[in-house]
């Protein structure tokens, strides 16, 4: 497996990655190996249904939308580099980054990008809002059948009036950022992958 | 004026003192405090009466029969004076912000220690062993073990381990070698001290001391993960503490030491160690067990907790386990099903006396800590003792760096440098190895190995306790910070699930698998059996609900519109949003009892636990010792009150909307995105003005228990936050 893993995978193709992502080499390489696993049809992509397949994402309240994370507008098949620049929104932030000179573009794992994840997955239509109706939905999603629908809605409104500052009833990227700022999401959207 | 009250109080307190020490100046030395409650090996003519008993003169108007009570009498008198004390205290407003407790309790212990010494010419009692490790130290580790932040804590499980095991290990024999070299140097004439005694002392002497962290550690705030480090390593490096306490001990008699002697000393830490546990884990299934059963009679179901948990500390000192994982064990497992099986009430009893017992508990400790140092038997030796301290300071400082430098690589939340110094510094020692050192067999340095542990102790109470909030402060650790509003909840479940299937999905198995496994057949099997069956729904929402209800009835004037009213006209009328407590409090709740459990790897600041009745872990420190939540449990008086006000507000104008919007809500219509109270006036108000509508919704019928009143009638609805409760 892992050797099969590293022919099909180019150096040219890992140098990239890691300009790309920022992930090491052997990190690359042992994602890499997790991809093929995944990828039933053995086709260098995967669809949606692979995804489906893991077991823990099935339990998972919100496995759908973090699947369709994976996938940009309109395709159903994701290729390792995607795979990999969605991944990379959860590398730690390393100290030697923190101090980078802000003209370079921002790296996929900045706070910044993260929340920006996070807002995508419930802004489904992407209009760059969560409406209340959103909201609601990845609440009940993630509550459960033991809250009332009353409830939940007194949930939400609560949720969007602590945000909301420009009045529209709905959160933007700005006020969602704003709402996060103490809580450490550096630290909290991190996976450590192993080296 | 607070000066005056403080004066005032030490005053009443010297009178009954002065009454037993006239008392006793014709007695015996208090013997109970040594331990043994036995007669007194003589006593005067005149005190030897039993109350029925009257002297060959005849009646006599005036009997003082002091021998009779003394016991009870003395132990009240002491366990008076630590409340009397932690009141003055508290009284001063600036002093407790300054100096930590703890101190002051030594303090005062010393003044008392002190006096006693002159009256009575001999050295006031001592801490006895027995008393402390009986009595005095598992109410303080079972509040601990019953309070503990379980996520966070098995978060950091490794850490803990690696700290409280391998820390204490390197501290005792690094303490013990290097004091051995030190005491091998001819000028300071310490050359009869062995390897072994050293050893010995350097195991006593190493441990943290959970006591001492904890009154420290409250007062100081800092962020969650660093405290739970500090707490856990020194709750779990007492298993560590008693194997090598006991195993340096037989060395000390034996005259060769073995391979398989050492061998048999490394297999008993663990045997220790998972005994206890076990021991612990056993006793709080049977806890669980029974209350499952006690629903009948609710009233001794606290006392049930707190005989169980005693007793498996019992059980584990019967077998030379570490009590102190016993206990913590016991109260953890018990923890998640005594929650759901006892009452409300019951709850409430068992949070309120363990905190009111394991706080006398430890002022007492720090109040005998100070009597007991005023003995006229020390001996000191300047080298020694300078060179414990130094070598206490040092060795720990150099385990912290070490270990964290080994951690910080198998870690993803790395420990920063403040936070190691932070923990190398909190490493005080406390009465654990204070009774320990007494504990010891006799033999030619005991006093000086007493002495120094009372100037260790000392010195890290006092000065390692009081610059320690300051040095947090200026090195700026992280403090606490807890999520103060629902979006920040929410959007952290959010983002902890997110995480948690990106890990699925990169493949990447934490130790969070068998926590889930562990879930998992923890709903299936374990809470069938040890839970009561009709409280595994969400009853609990039904508690909270209802008091949010009582409570925000009698604070109606002013709160937060939660209504959907048209949007602008809700705009219109929203106030500056207040967040009443009680209803972010049972926001949290419903959400922490209701959020699916998640895989997590990084939960850093912000706690909730999941499946969790922890009502109480909004507080900023995880364990606020000395301030419980205030009981949402309205009064009879705010009743009374609410009754009389919703009597007198139904005279308002009703709107005409809002009535046919609660009409269609009970018509069953549930998509209806009404926000009312729950308990309302349906259809059947205007009949109905002065009786608890009983009958208008099926789902109030659930709340009516025998000890809750039936919620009234509301009125105004507009200014009333509402979440109604429908299903």
């Amino acid at each position: 497996m892992g050797s099969r893993a590293s022919t099909l995978l180019r150096d040219e193709e890992i140098e990239e990655i890691k300009k790309e992502t920022g992930f090491s080499h052997s990190q690359i390489t042992r994602l890499y190996s997790r991809f093929t696993s995944l990828d039933k049809g053995e086709n260098g992509t995967l669809s949606r249904e692979d995804f489906q397949r893991i077991p823990e994402l099935a339990i998972n309240p919100l496995g759908d939308r973090i699947i369709n994370a994976f996938f940009s507008d309109g395709e159903d098949q994701v290729n390792f580099r995607a795979f990999m620049r969605t991944l990379a929104h959860f590398r730690p932030i390393e100290d030697n980054e923190k101090g980078k000179d802000p003209s370079s573009s921002e790296p996929l794992n900045s706070r910044n990008n993260k929340l920006l994840f996070a807002f995508r997955l419930y802004d489904l239509d992407k209009d760059d809002k969560i409406s209340r109706e959103e909201l609601l939905q990845v609440l009940r999603m993630m509550v459960g059948v033991n809250i009332s629908d009353e409830q939940l809605g007194s949930i939400a409104d609560r949720t969007i009036q602590e945000a909301d500052q420009d009045g529209d009833s709905a959160i933007s990227f700005p006020e969602f950022v704003k709402v996060l700022e103490k809580v450490d999401v550096e630290q909290k959207m991190s996976i450590r992958f192993l080296h | 004026m607070a000066e005056y009250w403080t004066i005032a109080l030490l005053g009443c307190l010297s009178i009954p003192y002065s009454i037993c020490a006239s008392v006793e100046l014709s007695a015996v030395k208090p013997s109970v405090l040594d331990g043994n409650v036995s007669s007194l090996p003589y006593s005067q003519p005149n005190h030897s009466a039993s109350s029925g008993h009257h002297s060959s003169e005849g009646l006599s108007l005036f009997v003082m029969d002091y021998s009779h009570v003394k016991a009870p009498f003395e132990i009240v008198m002491w366990i008076m004076l630590a409340s009397l004390a932690k009141l003055g205290f508290h009284l001063y407003g600036r002093l407790p912000a300054v100096v930590p407790e703890s101190c002051l309790l030594i303090l005062v212990g010393l003044l008392v220690g002190g006096a006693m010494y002159k009256v009575w010419q001999q050295p006031p009692p001592v801490l006895s062993t027995d008393v402390f490790f009986l009595f005095l130290l598992p109410p303080i580790v079972l509040d601990a073990g019953y309070f503990l932040p379980i996520r966070i804590f098995f978060d950091n499980l490794g850490s803990i381990l690696c700290y409280a095991v391998l820390g204490t290990f390197w501290n005792v024999f690094g303490i013990g070698v290097s004091l051995y070299g030190i005491c091998q140097v001819q000028s300071f004439k310490l050359s009869d001290v062995s390897l072994l005694q050293t050893l010995l002392f350097g195991s006593l002497i190493a441990a943290v001391d959970p006591v001492a962290v904890l009154s420290v550690f409250e007062e100081i705030h800092v962020n969650e993960q660093l405290h739970i480090l500090v707490f856990g390593e020194s709750l779990l490096n007492d298993a560590v503490t008693v194997v090598l306490y006991k195993l340096f001990k037989a060395f000390c008699k034996m005259q060769v030491i073995s391979l398989e002697d050492v061998l048999v000393g490394i297999s008993q830490f663990f045997i220790v160690g998972f005994g206890g546990v076990a021991v612990g884990i056993f006793f709080g299934l049977i806890t669980a067990l029974t209350t499952r059963f006690t629903g009948k009679i609710q009233v001794i179901e606290p006392l049930f907790v707190f005989l169980y948990s005693y007793l498996s500390y019992l059980t584990s000192e019967v077998f030379h386990y570490s009590g102190i994982m016993a206990i913590i064990a016991c109260a953890v497992t018990m923890k998640q099903y005594v929650e759901f099986n006892i009452s409300q009430k019951s709850h409430i009893t068992v949070k309120y006396f363990m905190k009111m017992c394991s706080s006398v508990s430890e002022t007492l400790i720090f109040i005998f800590l100070g009597v007991s140092t005023v003995r006229d038997n020390h001996e000191w030796s300047w080298p020694f003792v300078c060179f414990t301290v130094f070598f206490c300071l040092l060795w720990r400082a150099l385990g912290v760096l070490f270990l964290t430098a080994i951690l910080n690589k198998l870690r993803i939340n790395t420990v920063t440098f403040k936070d190691q110094f932070i923990i190398a510094y909190g490493g005080l020692r406390g009465a654990i190895c204070f009774s320990l050192v007494f504990l010891l067999d006799d033999f030619p340095r005991k006093r000086l190995f007493i002495t120094s542990t009372i100037v260790v102790i000392l010195f890290t109470v006092f000065i390692q306790g009081m610059t320690i909030k300051p040095l947090v402060e200026l090195l700026e650790v992280k403090r606490t910070g807890k999520p103060t509003n629902v979006s920040e909840e929410i959007h952290s479940r959010l983002l902890d699930h997110i995480v948690a299937g990106i890990e699925d999905i990169s493949g990447h198995w934490g130790h969070h698998y068998w926590k889930d496994k562990f879930e998992y057949y923890n709903k299936k099997y374990l809470k069938r059996i040890l839970v009561r069956q009709n409280k595994q729904s969400k009853s609990s929402i039904v508690h909270f609900y209802e008091k949010l209800e009582k409570k925000h009835a009698v604070e109606s004037p002013d709160s937060v519109v939660l209504t959907d009213l048209p949007r602008e006209q809700r705009q219109l009328e929203t106030s500056p949003l207040q967040l009443q407590p009680g209803e972010l409090d049972t926001i949290k709740s419903i959400l922490s009892h209701s959020l699916h459990h998640i895989r997590r790897k990084n939960f850093l600041t912000n706690i909730y636990y999941l499946g969790d009745l922890s009502i109480f872990h909004k507080q900023a420190p995880a364990y606020s010792r000395h301030t419980l939540q205030p009981d949402v449990n309205s009064d009879e008086m705010k009743e009374i009150q609410f009754r009389r006000h919703s009597c007198q507000s139904r005279q308002d104008n009703q709107d005409n909307n809002k009535l046919n919007d609660t009409n269609q809500i009970y018509s069953g219509c549930t998509r209806q995105k009404q926000l009312t109270r729950s308990c309302t006036i349906g259809p059947e108000y205007k009949s109905d003005q002065l009786h608890p509508t009983e009958a208008t919704h099926p789902a109030d019928r659930s709340i009516h228990r025998g000890d809750h009143p039936p919620s009234w009638t509301t009125d105004n609805q507009q200014d009333k936050p509402s979440i109604s409760f429908e299903k």
